[in-house]
């Protein structure tokens, strides 16, 4: 025993002089910030394309108001960036301004939404653009990033051509007469197919296409579908008409097609006419061929009977701050949001910099810097528009659980049009049944 | 082991917290969540089995079974004939078997998401183009059905652990000892007697590891699934752990994701475990 001793103390000093290292790091490690009266806001936000652009901005910001600190951090992709949140929450790092996708958030994360409606940015929006995101009381706890719209993206040289006018094709039988035409000279006019119809992202289906022939029954407001217990979905056959009329006309095989073959392999290097997506691609198709997109594409509205003529303008994401934090820095953090869209200099930002169509007023004497947010901006503008609904079913479960595979179902010709429509609508009332909202 | 001194638990100490923190207590916490509505940050009650009655009734959870169930079933018996059938092959006395031994294993050293994607590729591009040039229908369309994804997954799971497999049995085939082989020979065994009566016996411990490798790895893949197919086209070749994943982050339903998780696991350990307690039995019978 005793032999041991000396041994077995040396043995416990060296654990304690551990453990009392551990500590001291610690201690060291949370006493870092915290000097004098600056505000220190953290951003946590889910446009991960525009991180670069939103660190710049901050830095800017902080030139002009040097008591504010500001520290971006981006997620990318609307699936990833939820748990991340929760996570900062849960481990009490939570941030000062979050991102929200739309209803299904607002409700999610709740106990951490400040009112916005007092603030400068939140009265500029232009009418419609916060009903997604008020809160329980009808108060906005989100403030949007922009304005987005999609239609069938063409390419302006194969229009040419042909001889067609892509503006002219109103309606649906303009439109298919066209498609027709196109069809029959694919040869000459060097293209694989006259659309290029992505089955594999069936979310180009659920959310975009989709919200076209629901829209309308909900007035365009994601809120009052996302509380409504059953989805009329009363304009389904219009909705077929213009699956078909892509998906038998696209370049084939559909179902091995995805987004960046569509984008990036189809229409960025000419092998298609138009295809179905939004002013975001624009980046993309930059990067492949700058000429061809500064020069030689434009977008059209996806006729949709009794709506003709109308882009579907909407927000994917809106800036949320964070009411458990402090005043001083809900306060730095709503000013922030308040000079970015509402100062000169945060004008410029948006539009130049960061390329967002603004969901604000006060932007007339600006100019969009692509052809694609260019439409969107004149449409927007001229409040030709009808409203996205589909956030107000993007963050349930219905939309990867039932809509996706229904719709990949019937594009895999597994399944009648009229079986996906039934187990769409059904799949909903179920799923609002359940929900209690 | 009587002399469980205070060094001996401080020396323990170590491995038990970190043991205890990533793994005994989030399992702990999750069979917790389990019973609860948990939404990934809070819950608000306890629900008792109501999970586990919902997984049940899931269609996407027993399709997602019963893929699984059938990729197990064929890529056990394809990994275990393939892999001994290299080892056999590259243990054989001839030029190069030293080559072939580093190009069976090569595929293994390749991320299984990368591989996702090769193979994406060759079945989208490369099998397509070969199918519209000779024609042959069943080289068309790779990966827009059930049937083609399935068999996608399995080519690209057995052509990447086949060789990891081959290793492990190439080891027990180095280790029987030639005087038996040269005794059977002398004999007058057959190469198919040797084989079946010597050989395959003597590397009953080595088809245990594989057995166990090739069962929990087939039910836990997930990377290869996601890159390849994800789950698509409409979720028909979403295996289990993709199924749990998307319940959770695309869903946001995460306690009946932890729900599914703990199925999960109680049905890869008890067959595994059953496996390895069969395997063992024959092995001391032969």
């Amino acid at each position: 025993m005793k032999k041991n001793f000396w041994k077995r103390l040396g043995k416990r000093v060296g654990v304690i002089a551990l453990a009392a290292g551990a500590a001291f790091m610690l201690a060291a490690c949370s006493n870092s910030s915290s000097s004098g009266k600056d505000v220190k806001i953290t951003i946590l936000q889910g446009k991960v394309e525009n991180n670069k652009q939103f660190k710049q901005i901050a830095k800017e910001y902080e030139k002009s108001h040097p008591n504010v600190k500001i520290e971006v951090t981006s997620i990318g992709g609307g699936t990833q960036y939820d748990p991340v949140l929760k996570t900062r929450i849960s481990s009490g790092n939570a941030p000062t301004i979050f991102s929200l996708a739309g209803p299904a958030d607002v409700k999610q994360f709740k106990a951490h939404e400040a009112d916005l409606s007092d603030t400068k940015a939140a009265k500029a929006a232009q009418p419609g653009t916060l009903d997604a995101v008020k809160n329980d009381q009808g108060k906005a706890v989100g403030l949007p990033f922009n304005v987005e719209g999609y239609g069938f993206v063409y390419n302006k040289k194969v229009f040419e051509k042909a001889g067609i006018d892509p503006e002219s094709l109103t309606t649906v039988d303009k439109l298919t007469a066209a498609v027709k035409q196109l069809d029959a000279q694919k040869d000459q006019l060097g293209i694989k197919g006259v659309f290029a119809l992505p089955g594999k992202e069936a979310w180009i289906m659920s959310d975009h296409l989709l919200n076209l022939y629901v829209a309308q029954d909900y007035n365009g407001n994601a809120q009052k579908l996302y509380k409504s217990k059953t989805m009329a979905f009363s304009k389904n056959a219009d909705m077929k008409t213009m699956l078909d009329l892509q998906k038998d006309y696209s370049i084939k095989p559909v179902m091995q097609m995805d987004y960046s073959a569509q984008v990036n392999q189809y229409f960025s290097q000419g092998k298609t006419a138009m295809i179905q997506q939004g002013d975001w691609i624009y980046p993309t198709v930059e990067g492949i061929d700058k000429n061809f997109a500064k020069n030689d594409i434009g977008m059209i509205p996806i006729p949709v009977p009794g709506e003709e003529g109308k882009l579907p303008v909407g927000t994917s994401l809106y800036w949320a701050v964070n009411s458990q934090k402090s005043t001083a820095e809900q306060k730095a953090a709503k000013n922030f949001l308040d000079w970015l869209y509402t100062s000169k200099a945060g004008k410029k930002d948006v539009v130049d910099t960061l390329h967002f169509v603004p969901a604000y007023k006060g932007y007339d004497n600006y100019k969009m810097k692509d052809p694609l947010t260019s439409v969107v901006f004149k449409y927007s503008q001229s409040h030709e528009t009808t409203g996205w609904a589909f956030p107000g079913y993007t963050g349930t479960s219905w939309d990867p659980d039932v809509a996706q595979p229904n719709l990949q179902k019937y594009l895999s010709g597994k399944q009648s049009w009229d079986k996906t429509v039934q187990n769409m609508t059904d799949g909903w009332a179920k799923q609002q049944k359940s929900a209690n909202n | 082991m009587k002399n469980k001194s205070l060094s001996f638990w401080l020396f323990l100490t170590p491995t038990l917290v970190a043991l205890a923190l990533v793994v005994f207590i989030p399992v702990l916490e999750g069979l917790f969540y389990s019973f609860t509505n948990w939404d990934g940050l809070t819950f608000t009650k306890v629900v008792g089995f109501q999970n586990y009655i919902t997984l049940f009734q899931d269609k996407a959870f027993i399709n997602a079974f019963w893929f699984t169930v059938g990729f197990v079933i064929v890529t056990v018996i394809m990994l275990n004939v393939i892999g001994l059938g290299l080892a056999l092959l590259v243990t054989q006395k001839f030029k190069g078997n030293n080559f072939l031994r580093t190009v069976f294993f090569m595929p293994n050293m390749i991320g299984g998401l990368i591989l996702g994607f090769i193979w994406q590729f060759i079945f989208t591009q490369g099998f397509q183009a070969l199918g519209n040039a000779m024609h042959l229908s069943w080289l068309q369309n790779w990966l827009t059905d059930e049937t083609t994804g399935f068999w996608g997954l399995v080519i690209v799971t057995v052509w990447q652990m086949s060789g990891y497999i081959m290793i492990i049995y190439i080891a027990y085939l180095q280790n029987i000892p030639n005087e038996i082989i040269e005794a059977a020979k002398i004999d007058g065994a057959t190469a198919w007697q040797r084989f079946t009566k010597i050989t395959f016996p003597m590397i009953a411990p080595a088809f245990t590891v594989c057995m166990f490798l090739t069962l929990s790895n087939g039910f836990k893949i997930y990377d290869q699934n996601l890159s390849l197919t994800n789950g698509g086209p409409y979720n028909s070749t979403q295996m289990l752990a993709m199924d749990i994943v998307n319940t959770a982050y695309n869903s946001g339903n995460f306690a009946l994701s932890e729900a599914k998780a703990i199925i999960f696991f109680i049905i890869v350990a008890a067959i595994s475990l059953l496996q390895v307690a069969y395997n063992r039995k024959r092995e001391e019978d032969l």
